[in-house]
């Protein structure tokens, strides 16, 4: 990670209600599941509950601090805390064991609505759905694009097995002989008016670990064409988390 | 030709004849493995892939070391309940063995099986060891420490489970001395060896993500000239327990969480060399092998010092037995018959044979163990039958659902629950009427892994010396460090790291199925809980559950029934 100001001194800054930032980790545990938050600048922020692999914004890791990347939204605080949606959150790879805030329940700080997935057994299903096992193409036609994306500093994890898999059964469904990748490295611009760099390389790395994992799983038959772009000069604090990523192009 | 032999329990079909072949059968060689080591090197960190030929690429390592190992001089004496290679003893279709629960059942959906010529139950390497020598049926297809120094007493140490290439701490130690055999007499656990750096499926060399240093070497293998990881063929050894050759199509299956990329990591699936289906991982502590068939490929490498490879049918009739085989636990001391047909349908050996495999059990629509209600509203009473079976249930409310911080477990925590996560045992142990990951299942709870793994520290009045190897892991600059235990990493057994490479499986384990434990102490990959009530003790310890004697008391008996 590399910390840089932006064009001007820090003069550059995302918009108001705009919460970018990295910070300790906080769990509060209720009456049902746990809640996470995070404090900035003096103000509590409510980022997620416990859920599961399927919930499209999973917790943090205490021992690691984590960026922040979220909107205030006029939702009513959840455990005490002001909720950001949309809502990206990046587990930062250091560890940090000054990152150890766990708070007792309280009455007062309950989820006032049922968690998707209790913290014992669920009803029969994961919080957002089971995994397609063999997922089938709505459409073969070519070319058709994909994209992946990474926590920052991040590549593939366990939110990009479905979507590999996918990628896997259209090409062979559709009969594609060319994947085309590109990986991109990008930044962040914090609500500080510093700019969060990813590592120089990631692009290439995200471009050439997908190529490598789908070779990995069996689909050797086609033609990998690898390509990285630099794009951190894009971030405006907006929607950054959006700028790390990698497009497939199955043709 | 011809004894006697006792190979039945108190239910158990009467099987009074043997036959004791006079020379290891079926021995017919294919090529040398030897020549399958001539295979590039090549870059392969995250391509486990599947293996050209049938063969894993680490598999031809094992085998030089294998082959360069003593054949240790062996015999093989009949006693009651174990099973000697090459005896031709007939398989009962069921069969009940007594331990200190009960009685463990063991059933051949398949009906009677004719051991004799049958590759399972003939000794067909050179050690005099078969399959059975060490997945044995009373002992719930696995073998118990304890079986283990009965072998050694009975035989005066000749029993070929005592082989010097993995039934002693190194092959190089005097056979006849009971401390070159010390892990597997105290601890139940037999020498892995495994290639370093490693080899991915297609026999290319993977690029670690770590340097290892062997810290501590009380077996002498790890730094032996000849076995050791500077030795000419590099290998490291571990030492791990035998896991359960019975109630396979649960951790074979294709159901739930199992396609082509593993779901914890994203990385792509290993696969089965014939079919090109991935593989559930969830057979062999590291994971090493996709399917039944080349696990046996590998295993008459290393512990039979079979030098080939196995010919199809053989291969064919191991795993068809390996399908057809179940074991559990069909009666408790205290709680009396676990197979009465208004029982818990969970228990008991043939609601395991009849069960669905491939199911996701953690939830309240599908049980991990289903125990049903009878034993849950049993009325109170004096009934000390009564009294064992509601502890059994509470013990099976206690694995559901007592909630505790999992905190720092690595394939747990870093999956989208977030690092603590506040669930149950059942949320690792989630697979139904097995108690395994339902997807591909190694994790990191501290096992091998220091702090937590059993290690005492030394003082100069403590006379025990430590027993298991302790390895150094240094990952390299340009990876992210392991996210709970940083940049170095001791550890007795790098686990899945060993196979992959990747600092963050380093310690982590492939979890055990829950069935026929009363029957195979000591637990965990390296025996380091020698009861189940140690087991216990160790999570309450590693998550701080806080648990009551109580509740220890219902959580032992509650696993003491699977």
């Amino acid at each position: 990670m590399l910390l840089t100001c932006a064009v001007s001194s820090c003069a550059t800054l995302p918009p108001s209600d705009h919460r970018n930032f990295v910070a300790c980790p906080i769990v509060r545990d209720t009456s049902t599941v746990p809640c996470w938050l995070a404090e900035y600048e003096g103000e509590t922020y409510f980022l997620t509950i416990q859920t599961d692999v399927s919930a499209p914004v999973t917790p943090p890791w205490l021992g690691h601090r984590v960026l922040v990347e979220g909107v205030v939204s006029d939702e009513p605080r959840i455990c005490g805390g002001i909720v950001l949606k949309p809502l990206a959150l990046s587990v930062m790879q250091e560890l940090d064991e000054s990152c150890n805030t766990m708070l007792p329940a309280e009455e007062r700080y309950n989820l006032t609505f049922e968690p998707p997935r209790p913290p014992g057994p669920s009803r029969g299903r994961l919080s957002f759905g089971d995994p397609n096992m063999n997922p089938q193409a709505e459409s073969t036609a070519l070319p058709r694009t994909f994209e992946l994306h990474y926590e920052f500093d991040g590549k593939v994890m366990f939110r990009h097995a479905q979507l590999l898999q996918k990628i896997l059964a259209f090409v062979r469904q559709s009969g594609a002989t060319q994947v085309a990748i590109t990986g991109y490295r990008a930044a962040s611009l914090l609500s500080s008016g510093e700019r969060m760099l990813e590592q120089a390389t990631i692009g290439q790395h995200r471009a050439e670990q997908i190529a490598e994992l789908l070779k990995g799983a069996g689909l050797t038959g086609v033609r990998y064409e690898l390509k990285w772009e630099d794009v951190a000069g894009k971030a405006d604090g907006i929607d950054d988390a959006a700028l790390r990523r990698a497009v497939v192009t199955v043709r | 030709m011809g004894s006697s032999s006792a190979h039945r329990g108190n239910t158990g079909y009467v099987l009074n004849t043997t036959f004791r072949s006079s020379a290891p059968a079926a021995r017919t060689r294919y090529a040398s493995l030897a020549l399958l080591a001539l295979l590039p090197l090549a870059h392969a960190a995250d391509t486990p892939g599947a293996a050209t030929n049938g063969i894993a690429g680490h598999v031809p390592a094992q085998n030089r070391q294998a082959q360069a190992a003593p054949p240790t001089a062996s015999s093989t004496v009949p006693a009651a309940r174990w099973w000697v290679p090459g005896d031709g003893v007939p398989l009962a279709p069921y069969i009940a063995y007594p331990n200190a629960h009960g009685q463990l059942g063991i059933l051949n959906t398949s009906g009677l099986i004719e051991t004799r010529g049958h590759p399972f139950f003939e000794p067909i390497g050179k050690n005099g060891r078969a399959c059975v020598s060490c997945h044995q049926p009373a002992n719930a297809m696995s073998l118990s420490v304890a079986a283990i120094q009965a072998r050694w007493r009975e035989t005066g140490g000749k029993d070929p489970i005592f082989a010097a290439i993995d039934g002693m701490n190194c092959p190089h130690l005097p056979p006849d001395d009971p401390k070159s055999h010390s892990l597997l007499l105290e601890r139940g656990l037999f020498r892995i060896f495994l290639p370093w750096p490693p080899k991915a499926a297609d026999g290319t060399r993977i690029d670690p993500e770590f340097d290892i240093e062997v810290v501590r070497d009380p077996t002498g293998c790890n730094l032996h000239p000849k076995y050791g990881l500077k030795s000419e063929n590099p290998m490291i050894s571990v030492y791990r327990r035998p896991r359960v050759a019975a109630n396979t199509k649960y951790f074979t299956h294709h159901g739930f969480g199992v396609f082509a990329f593993i779901g914890k990591n994203g990385l792509p699936a290993a696969r089965d060399p014939d079919t090109g289906l991935p593989s559930g991982m969830n057979m062999l502590a590291d994971a090493r092998q996709p399917t039944l068939a080349t696990q046996a490929i590998e295993a008459a490498v290393t512990h039979l010092q079979f030098d080939g490879r196995l010919p199809p049918e053989q291969l064919e009739r191991i795993v068809a037995f390996e399908r057809q085989i179940y074991t559990a636990q069909v009666f408790d001391n205290a709680a009396g018959d676990l197979m009465e047909s208004d029982g818990p349908p969970g228990l008991g050996v043939r609601n395991l044979a009849n069960g669905r495999e491939g199911l996701l059990g953690n939830n309240i629509t599908n049980y991990v163990i289903p125990l049903g209600e009878k034993w849950h509203q049993l009325p109170p009473s004096d009934d000390p039958e009564d009294e064992a079976r509601r502890s059994i249930a509470r013990g099976h409310d206690i694995f559901m659902f007592r909630t505790f911080w999992i905190k720092d477990v690595m394939h747990l925590n870093t999956v989208g629950l977030g690092n603590p996560a506040k669930r149950t045992c059942a949320t690792c142990h989630g697979m139904h009427m097995m108690g395994m990951d339902i997807a591909n299942g190694w994790m990191d709870i501290g096992t091998t892994n220091l702090p937590w793994a059993r290690e005492e520290p030394e003082n100069p009045w403590n006379p025990r010396d430590a027993q298991l190897p302790l390895f150094k892991i240094t990952c390299k600059a340009d990876v992210p460090p392991h996210p709970f235990l940083g940049r170095v990493i001791y550890t007795q057994d790098p686990g899945r790291a060993l196979i992959s490479g990747k600092c963050n499986d380093v310690g982590a384990i492939v979890m055990q199925q829950f069935r026929g434990l009363a029957a195979r102490a000591p637990y965990f990959v390296n025996g380091s809980a020698s009861t189940l009530r140690e087991l216990v003790d160790f999570y309450d310890r590693r998550f701080n559950i806080g648990l009551t004697d109580q509740e220890r008391d219902d959580l032992v008996h509650f696993l003491s029934v699977l």
